[in-house]
């Protein structure tokens, strides 16, 4: 089972004309995971035979979901688990040294349907350092729909099946129907608000930890270096920043240094670098 | 704790989430049509006992039985399953789906071992949740324990 | 890495040793407790890993737990229930006894797979699995 090349140059277009983001070769075992559930749902047995009905007959809607389709992130709880691990054991901890004020803001900044925040607040909730702190969590996507989805905190059996250990599931959850819902506690810590990466941010304050992981690989260079140069902005000169497994910031913004932790890396602004930074 | 008889949108919400991650399928309300005999029917039952007793009783077509479980196992198209293998399929598709809705009814209750066989009740089209299988019906139908 | 699978249902075995190969594993299959009992005495090293369904004839997945964990010589099996039970008072049971995760059916392959990531247990290199 594998696109056709002709199936995924329309896509590839498609998606770089309605979202400036671009998906390289390489991707199409991407695109036809993320159309299969489509294609199927429009009653075609297979990915190619849904993108020529797509190309031929240009129905908005459907044009509108495949883009949707591939530029919404997949979501599981504590995605890739070595960075929750890492901001539990080693991140955390640092900053609480750091801070007099017993507070610390996060942001994540492609939210989706909300397992990367309240992952982000249960791992807060575990870090002994953090007992009695005040952790503020900003949640971002760019759909509405995403954001309402999140806001409800209510998952399905199958959602929470992704990524969740048992122990958080029952100590954070509570069984309503066939689905779970979030506990207050988890919940009151993150806040939603839609924006678009690649405008100005609007004034949110100052943070001590991002989240931007696997969002920066659906945007071409310069929007990247821009982003990234925007996310300094809105940094603690001692914070950290997370991207994705497959993502860097060498080559991009500069600015940056990686530093090892855990199987996996964070991201901080180079000492020389925090000067710059206006406050 | 008063449990209530499940009721069909939360037996219709568990089958969507079995097609959806066990058969790779979406669980479409099934357009009425014409009803199978079942000659060649088969039938699982599960039983529910504790706090709300009854059973939940699903039956299909042979053939859908049989692409059911090939779904399920990721069979080739033409590879015929033996018959051991279609029941075991059918039973743990209405083993899951009798799970969810246990787990969503709470309370104590608690769940048996499926059992397959042919189908020896016609289902009543009216009581039951009609869900499509590439364009054949599968029917699961709550019933309460008499008394 | 090793893995038995204990389940009644020789679909659910079919599919569960399927995604665990897939992963990497040696799949060995019980159909209930007792038989996965005699096949972990029969061999003298314990598999890494063992999913079990809580609902089977002859002995259910939470007596096998329970009996696994009281054996020092089976201490490094990794535990994880694989079964439709979903109440949170079973999920805490199964935990309490000794089960170090818990797998709700129905789920999806990749489901499973973060588990395993959960639970450290990555027979081959993460580089493989992208």
């Amino acid at each position: 089972m594998s696109i056709s090349r002709d199936a995924f140059n329309f896509v590839r277009e498609l998606v770089h004309a309605e979202s400036a983001i671009v998906l390289e070769p390489g991707k199409e075992y991407l695109v036809e995971s993320r159309l299969l559930q489509l294609a199927r749902q429009a009653g075609h047995d297979g990915v190619d035979g849904y993108v020529a009905h797509l190309s031929e007959r240009r129905p908005s809607a459907g044009l509108r979901q495949v883009v949707e389709a591939l530029t919404t992130n997949e979501t599981s709880w504590f995605r890739d688990v070595d960075p929750f691990n890492t901001l539990k054991n080693t991140v955390f901890p640092a900053l609480a040294a750091n801070r007099t004020d017993r507070r610390l803001r996060v942001w994540a900044a492609a939210c989706s349907s909300g397992q990367e925040p309240y992952s982000i607040a249960m791992t807060a909730n575990d870090t002994p350092a953090l007992a009695g702190w005040k952790v503020e969590i900003l949640a971002t996507d760019l759909s509405e729909e995403m954001l309402t989805k999140a806001r409800a905190g209510e998952y399905s059996q199958l959602e929470v099946n992704r990524g969740m250990p048992a122990s958080s599931l029952v100590r954070h959850f509570t069984r309503s129907g066939l689905n779970w819902r979030l506990n207050p506690a988890i919940t009151q810590q993150v806040t939603f608000r839609q924006l678009n990466l690649v405008r100005p941010f609007p004034p949110m304050g100052r943070f001590d930890v991002v989240f931007l992981r696997n969002v920066l690989i659906y945007f071409d260079l310069p929007t990247k270096r821009d982003i990234l140069r925007r996310v300094r902005q809105v940094m603690a000169p001692d914070g950290h920043l997370f991207l994705g497994a497959a993502e860097m910031t060498m080559g991009v913004d500069d600015a940056w240094e990686r530093v090892p932790a855990g199987r996996s890396s964070v991201y901080r602004i180079r000492e020389e670098q925090r000067a710059c930074v206006p406050w | 704790m008063t449990v209530e008889t499940p009721d069909q949108a939360l037996v219709r919400a568990a089958m969507e989430q079995v097609w959806e991650s066990m058969l790779y399928a979406v669980a479409e309300p099934w357009a009425p049509g014409d009803h199978p005999d079942f000659r060649n029917g088969l039938q699982a039952q599960i039983a529910l006992t504790g706090e709300w007793n009854g059973e939940l009783r699903l039956t299909l077509d042979g053939t859908v039985a049989a692409e059911i479980a090939g779904a399920m196992l990721g069979a080739d198209e033409d590879e015929e399953l033996p018959e051991l293998d279609v029941h075991d399929a059918v039973g743990e598709v209405l083993n899951v789906v009798g799970g969810s809705v246990k787990g969503a009814l709470g309370g104590a209750t608690a769940l048996g071992l499926p059992g397959v066989t042919p189908v020896t009740v016609a289902p009543d089209h009216d009581d039951c949740v009609v869900v499509a299988w590439r364009g054949s019906p599968v029917y699961v139908q709550v019933v309460p324990a008499a008394g | 890495m090793r893995a038995l699978v204990v389940d009644d249902s020789r679909a659910m075995r079919r599919i569960v040793g399927r995604i665990l190969t897939d992963a990497g594993f040696e799949v060995q299959e019980a159909g209930h407790g007792q038989e996965a009992l005699d096949l972990l005495t029969e061999h003298d090293t314990p598999p890494d890993l063992a999913c079990i369904d809580w609902n089977m004839p002859v002995m259910d997945g939470l007596e096998f737990v329970t009996e696994v964990r009281s054996r020092p010589e089976w201490r490094s099996i990794t535990l994880m229930m694989v079964t439709t039970e979903s109440e949170q008072s079973r999920i805490v049971r199964a935990l309490a006894a000794g089960a170090h995760e818990y797998l709700i059916k129905p789920f999806t392959a990749d489901a499973l797979q973060e588990k395993l990531d959960l639970l450290g247990l990555v027979p081959l290199t993460a580089g493989d699995l992208a």
